[in-house]
């Protein structure tokens, strides 16, 4: 049993349904699109504040984008367990192990791919259609830091998401835990507008850290990236545990 | 590929015993399947069938117990297409994906030549609906896709499990052939069923469950006839010399309404012969055969009578 393989077969499957190429596609639309609008539409700071971020107001379609990322990573890992699927698959793959890595590696590099494309569009888009004399250039401080960091983050959420479809086998499951998790949690737990707490550690404030040219609290932009990071290790990690240690 | 190109392909199941918390699915389970024959998978539904099969398949693990094909276990082979086909459950497929990239994906991973994707949807008589979503399908084609997903990596072990569900009387006809020719090619044949004269229609040899126990594993016709004795059914002119001559070689014809005659435990070869030597005109007879229902209704009688007449276990504490 080959990982090319298995690679193979994960990248046919990702292909062949509508809801993955569709889902994966509306990653780039959402966030480079969103942004762009918006950079289009306010690109300039309001009156009288005094924290105006031109980065940060490039990956304002980030907040949608990532929504994709995540349905893109549950439908993906997800998708297998409707009507028992999962064991057509691990009976052509018994190595669950390698069936897991070339599932995620499938996730991860698909959403790497468009998530770059997404990214540069977005800053490189969002900063020339802003109100002359605010826009920045990729030299800027922070810039080319927050164009690989919206492409990190895209693809760490959508592994984090297929890690908690793998636990729950299920695709609804894992939206009904990372939605929440990460559209609603931050609001509950912490003011978003101030740095700080408990809030800062969830995996969507931390992951976001490195979209600001000076990010606040406690977290910098690479350690705010580890804590996501850190997220997604422990979710693939219990998933990889459910996987192998159930019966399929 | 002739009988001999397939080498070892026994399935050898040894104590395999399986737990889902307090119920015991499987228990203490052993028996063999062998190339070149049919072998019927028999048993009531939740005999234990489908969890022996997912065993097998690597899928569940036992409590205790091996379940191997070929002398190995199925998760440490490399490419396990090619050595064993399995449909499991027809429903399983993704009904979003087409037929055809639902066979491609499969093929991927275990190296299979894109061409066969082709030969065996050809074969299984879906190459004009290759394109269409298996949504679509009706449960008799996803039967057919699941059979040529089986034979996708043309497999010495083939594994069934309930294959003419849903299947129109044509796609019945084709999978006991396809099944019968499969055994002819030399490769072990696994099938699993809980209809009686299905089952009679392709099988050489059976092993049957109940409630996740062995309950016979022997050749189809030894199994019926071990169960059903034979009966002979007659009509004569002469029919009290017959009964006569009958009585006196042991044998006990009763008269039917509308003057037929049968004689329990008797054969044709043994009637016959008596009549012509005595010169009894014979207008009718037939042996009656034992069907595999009768045999299998036979032995789960038996089942019921030990089971309800085992004193009751004390409750566990």
């Amino acid at each position: 049993m080959s990982f090319p393989a298995a690679l193979h077969t994960e990248w046919i499957k990702v292909r062949s349904l509508r809801s993955l190429v569709g889902s994966l596609l509306t990653v780039p639309v959402a966030t480079a699109g969103l942004s762009l609008l918006v950079c289009a539409a306010l690109g300039r700071p309001e009156p009288g504040s005094t924290d105006f971020d031109p980065v940060l107001f490039s990956y304002y379609g980030l907040n949608f984008g990532q929504l994709a990322a995540i349905i893109f990573g549950a439908i993906a890992m997800g998708g297998e367990y409707k009507n028992e699927g999962i064991r057509i698959s691990l009976a052509a793959v018994p190595n669950r192990t390698l069936f897991y890595g070339a599932k995620l590696a499938v996730i991860g590099g698909s959403v790497l791919a468009v998530g770059l494309v997404a990214s540069l569009i977005s800053f490189l888009g969002g900063q020339a259609l802003m109100d002359r004399g605010f826009g920045i250039g990729i030299a800027d401080p922070g810039a080319l830091r927050a164009v690989v960091g919206c492409a990190l983050y895209l693809v760490l959420v959508s592994l984090l998401s297929a890690g908690a479809a793998a636990l729950l086998r299920s695709v609804t499951g894992a939206l009904s835990v990372l939605v929440p998790l990460f559209l609603v949690l931050p609001f509950v737990v912490g003011d978003v507008s101030q740095g700080g707490g408990a809030a800062d550690f969830l995996p969507d404030r931390a992951g976001r850290q490195i979209l600001l040219q000076a990010p606040p609290g406690t977290l910098g932009p690479w350690s705010g990236m580890a804590v996501l990071a850190a997220w997604t290790v422990l979710a693939t990690a219990v998933g990889w545990w459910a996987l192998r240690r159930r019966d399929a | 590929m002739d009988g001999d190109a397939w080498g070892m392909t026994r399935i050898d199941v040894q104590e395999l015993r399986k737990e889902y918390g307090t119920t015991r699915a499987v228990d203490r389970l052993t028996f063999a399947v062998e190339p070149g024959r049919v072998t019927g998978f028999l048993g009531p539904n939740g005999a234990g069938k489908s969890t022996t099969l997912r065993i097998l398949l690597g899928l569940d693990r036992p409590t205790s117990g091996t379940a191997l094909i070929g002398g190995r276990r199925y998760a440490d082979l490399t490419e396990p297409l090619r050595e064993v086909g399995a449909l499991l459950d027809a429903q399983a497929a993704h009904g979003s994906r087409t037929a055809r990239s639902h066979l491609l994906a499969l093929a991927a991973s275990n190296r299979i030549p894109v061409r066969r994707v082709a030969e065996v949807l050809e074969e299984a008589g879906l190459a004009g609906v290759a394109g269409r979503r298996i949504r679509t399908f009706s449960l008799g084609m996803r039967q057919r896709l699941g059979i040529a997903a089986a034979l996708l990596g043309n497999p010495a072990v083939v594994i069934l499990d309930e294959p003419s569900n849903g299947l129109d009387p044509e796609g019945i006809i084709w999978t006991r052939e396809l099944m019968r020719s499969l055994a002819r090619e030399g490769r072990t044949v696994l099938v699993s069923s809980h209809l009686m004269n299905e089952t009679a229609s392709f099988a050489d040899h059976l092993v049957v469950l109940g409630r996740g126990r062995l309950l016979a594993d022997t050749p189809m016709q030894d199994f019926i006839d071990s169960r059903i004795r034979p009966r002979v059914r007659l009509r004569t002119t002469e029919g009290a010399r017959l009964r006569t001559l009958l009585l006196g070689k042991g044998f006990d014809p009763v008269q039917e309404e509308g003057g037929r005659w049968t004689v329990e435990g008797a054969r044709v070869d043994d009637i016959g012969p008596i009549a012509a030597r005595e010169g009894i005109p014979i207008l009718e007879l037939a042996n009656e055969e034992g069907t595999l229902e009768q045999a299998y209704l036979d032995l789960t009688a038996d089942q019921a009578e030990y089971a309800s007449s085992r004193p009751p276990q004390t409750q566990e504490a």
